[in-house]
């Protein structure tokens, strides 16, 4: 039976190995939800889900697209704003 | 054609979007070759917003004369030049690390077995002792 705080669905089950062989039921924290654009709500691709020690230890080129608003805004927005901060 | 020799665009893809260049040369109906702010390259037309203004170009002009006309917009770009290969730093051979190791660990066993023994000497004693008592 697992122990009562750990009965409620809020940590995620992971099957893990251990040294001598038995798989044993581990609770991990869940990932954060998906980063999404700030102008569509559309999730944005390229950019990992890890706990904040995970992301710690990324470097910056990983965690986001190389490209303006990368990271923030989905292509389709940022080349629209792009092109608007150019026309006059 | 919109994107002709000389027409100055935006490029609005990837890591160079946002910033001015000139096309140099039309390679094809969708690529044109790019030069400017940007690095100089192949790009896609679709990646490209072209603005009204243009520059006297010639086909294929080199990074010399784009520099000199985006002076006169008040542009200044970037000198980029190659770098020049380095020295590649060369491993040192571990084999006359290994023989000071041997050399060093053929002295040390001598003292420590001299200790180790003085200790075995003193732990016996007192289990001696205890075994008096009892």
């Amino acid at each position: 039976m697992p122990a009562g705080k750990h009965k409620s669905r809020s940590l995620r089950r992971v099957q893990t190995k251990i040294p001598s062989g038995k798989t044993v039921q581990r609770y991990e924290k869940r990932n954060p939800s998906k980063a999404k654009c700030g102008e569509c709500g559309a999730e944005l691709s390229g950019i990992p889900r890890g706990r904040p020690h995970e992301m710690q230890n990324m470097a910056k080129t990983k965690k986001r697209p190389e490209r303006p608003y990368g990271g923030y805004l989905c292509t389709q927005c940022a080349r629209k704003k792009i092109i608007a901060e150019h026309r006059v | 054609m919109v994107f002709e020799v000389g027409r100055i665009c935006i490029k609005t893809a990837g890591r160079d979007a946002g910033l001015k260049c000139v096309i140099v040369d039309v390679l094809d109906n969708n690529f044109v070759l790019i030069d400017g702010q940007t690095r100089r390259r192949k790009c896609n037309t679709n990646h490209l917003e072209a603005l009204s203004e243009t520059i006297k170009l010639k086909k294929n002009a080199p990074r010399k004369d784009v520099v000199a006309e985006f002076k006169k917009l008040k542009i200044e770009l970037k000198e980029t030049k190659p770098k020049k290969a380095g020295v590649k730093p060369v491993r040192l051979k571990k084999k006359k690390v290994a023989v000071v190791k041997e050399t060093t660990s053929a002295k040390t066993p001598e003292k420590k077995d001299s200790k180790l023994v003085e200790k075995k000497e003193v732990s016996k004693k007192p289990v001696k002792t205890t075994q008096k008592k009892k």
